[in-house]
């Protein structure tokens, strides 16, 4: 049974990781239609920031993150500045900014592999290797900060989107474009922030996986897959949603890998055959949304 | 096909080529025509039927794999072994075809992205069968008629695949179907207006270049005589997208000048920038989508506009391509 306890501890981890990534893609996608691949590539370049400020550095962990932050923000904003507003400004058909997003998935990666090489890099936790115990409950601390910062970015993005007029803006943007550029929004700049923010929540999630995955140049795939994922199951409606499919998508992976009389590689395949069967099942995930107030 | 000769000329040109080449330079000729078979394909499906697919490469592999199964696992004989891969192919083709054409837009290229990762997945746990992370090897191409096709007579094989797929897809491209997958592509309610039955022409489309993928997976397993799954995963997906847009989308030709430029830009480039080419394919389609969405073609009609207008006649005034 304490098994079974830790199991649920590290599931729900891991499960807000996939959440942070499928919040980085919904992020961008509600205002903008745009399925950002990136996404991954934005996790991974913000371990490796990790791993330079908090590792070689030595920095402390609050003031590495803060930075990290700043610097995806930065980043995340300069993408959509250069490679997604000129296509818009163009008319470019929809399909125009993913291809550039992909361009420059490769342009993330190979350049991080370039600078540091091909082998792992060592990011550290936010309060080191222990291990709590809280009841039955018992799991690394990392687990248990990446739950608690995880719900406090779901916490903020949803007071965001529920409370605030700017992120009514961007709920106005997602529910009619046109509409909302009438009604005085600056779409230019909800599409800027989307993807800067999505940046940040991708490179929160970079930071937090970091410690148990390694920083490595060819990490940010399988967080983009295991992020959409996640999405799909959710679905795009609703922030709520994301978190939701994490969850879900990790409690299934763990529990199959676990429980399941599979070798550990066939394992691996559950994830994608949940993400099929959503697809064809119910593509618009499990939470729906909202429909337009009159 | 009423004028078939270009074909037949093309065919002993290029088949001449390979035996003017040394061995080293036929396994490089071989490889560069099977990414123009594979990027002749995808530029169909993606470029002209508008569906964003990642699962090309699977395909590739899916023919490969099942035709190598065939042979050594199975024992069948060369003929069956071949016509079992294409049925399996078509099969598996349809099988994700039929419902995943449903999913408007991006969901599509989710779904084969899933696809593509669980082949991979399927192959690397395959145990004996598909011989896991290793893959297959220690196989041969079986004798053809008590003849054993070897050196540049394969390569001829690969010429005759290559034409044979140009050849299928640029009469598709200039007949009904294929108005139908542009109309498809561009505006599915107005093509589904003028009765062109849009899911059916995805479908289509979908299985019939996932089943040419394949068959070139066919006759890849006998270039190397070695497949695993590190050939067919995303990365090369990825490179063969970068062909298309970077040639120029939706054209054939535009297909062929980027497989052939992306396929060769590494030989070149390698004393320069050592393995890291890829950084430069990922910076020039960056630059490509956004400053010229029709790629080297779009260049090229570019140049040939510019010559007309140094010409004596009065140039007509409009609008610019790109």
């Amino acid at each position: 049974m304490n098994d079974f306890f830790e199991l649920v501890v590290g599931a729900t981890a891991s499960g807000c990781i996939y959440g942070l990534v499928a919040l980085s893609y919904l992020l961008i996608t509600r205002p903008t239609g745009i399925i950002n691949f990136a996404v991954g590539e934005w996790a991974m370049m913000a371990a490796f920031a990790g791993v330079v400020m908090l590792n070689d550095w030595n920095w402390p962990y609050p003031v590495g993150m803060a930075i990290m932050v700043v610097m995806m923000f930065a980043l995340g904003w300069l993408t959509e500045r250069l490679t997604v507003r000129p296509l818009v400004e163009k008319g470019a058909p929809p399909l125009a900014p993913i291809l550039s997003l992909l361009g420059m998935l490769v342009v993330f990666r190979e350049s991080i592999s370039i600078g540091f090489g091909p082998d792992p890099q060592p990011v550290p936790a936010a309060f080191g290797f222990g291990r709590l115990e809280l009841g039955w409950l018992a799991g690394s601390y990392q687990s248990f900060f990446t739950i608690a910062l995880t719900l406090t970015v779901f916490a903020a993005a949803w007071f965001f989107f529920e409370r605030t007029l700017h992120g009514k803006s961007f709920e106005a943007v997602a529910i009619d474009r046109r509409a909302a550029a009438w009604m005085g929004i600056h779409l230019g700049r909800v599409t800027a922030i989307s993807f800067a923010m999505g940046a940040v929540v991708a490179g929160v999630a970079g930071v937090l996986a970091a410690p148990n995955v390694s920083a490595h140049y060819l990490m940010g795939m399988p967080l983009a897959i295991q992020g959409f994922t996640a999405l799909v199951i959710g679905g795009v409606g609703r922030v709520e949603g994301a978190l939701l499919g994490g969850l879900i998508l990790a409690f299934v992976e763990q529990m199959t890998v676990r429980y399941a009389p599979v070798p550990p590689g066939l394992a691996m395949g559950v994830p994608l055959l949940l993400l099929i069967l959503f697809l064809l099942v119910r593509p618009k995930g499990l939470l729906t949304a909202r429909e337009g107030r009159t | 096909m009423r004028r078939s000769w270009p074909w037949w000329a093309a065919l002993v040109l290029l088949s001449a080529l390979a035996f003017g080449l040394g061995s080293y330079q036929n396994d490089v000729y071989r490889k560069l025509l099977l990414w123009i078979t594979l990027a002749l394909g995808y530029n169909f499906l993606f470029g002209i039927a508008g569906q964003v697919a990642f699962s090309h490469f699977s395909f590739y592999g899916l023919g490969a794999y099942s035709v190598v199964i065939g042979i050594t696992y199975l024992g069948w004989p060369l003929p069956l072994a071949l016509l079992a891969s294409m049925v399996f192919c078509v099969a598996v083709a349809w099988a994700v075809a039929y419902p995943s054409t449903r999913l408007e837009g991006f969901y599509l290229a989710l779904a084969t992205l899933a696809f593509a990762q669980l082949f991979i997945v399927v192959l690397n746990e395959g145990g004996q069968i598909t011989g896991g992370t290793g893959g297959l090897a220690n196989y041969r191409l079986p004798d053809v008629g008590g003849y054993r096709i070897q050196g540049p007579a394969y390569t001829v094989v690969i010429v005759a695949l290559m034409l044979f797929t140009f050849a299928v897809l640029w009469r598709l491209d200039r007949s009904h179907f294929g108005r139908a997958c542009r109309a498809a592509r561009d505006n599915p309610e107005a093509a589904a207006a003028m009765g062109v039955d849009v899911r059916r022409t995805r479908i289509l489309a979908y299985t019939i270049t996932s089943t040419l993928a394949g068959l070139a997976g066919m006759v890849y397993a006998f270039v190397d005589n070695t497949v695993n799954p590190s050939i067919f995963g995303l990365e090369n997906v990825f490179l063969l997208l970068f062909m298309i847009i970077i040639g120029g989308i939706g054209r054939a030709a535009g297909a062929v000048v980027g497989a052939v430029l992306l396929f060769l830009l590494p030989f070149v480039l390698s004393p320069w920038i050592g393995h890291h080419h890829a950084l430069v394919f990922g910076w020039v389609m960056v630059l490509v989508v956004l400053f010229q969405p029709k790629g080297l073609m779009g260049l090229w009609d570019q140049a040939q506009h510019w010559g007309r207008k140094q010409s004596p006649q009065p140039a007509v005034q409009g609008p610019t391509h790109g």
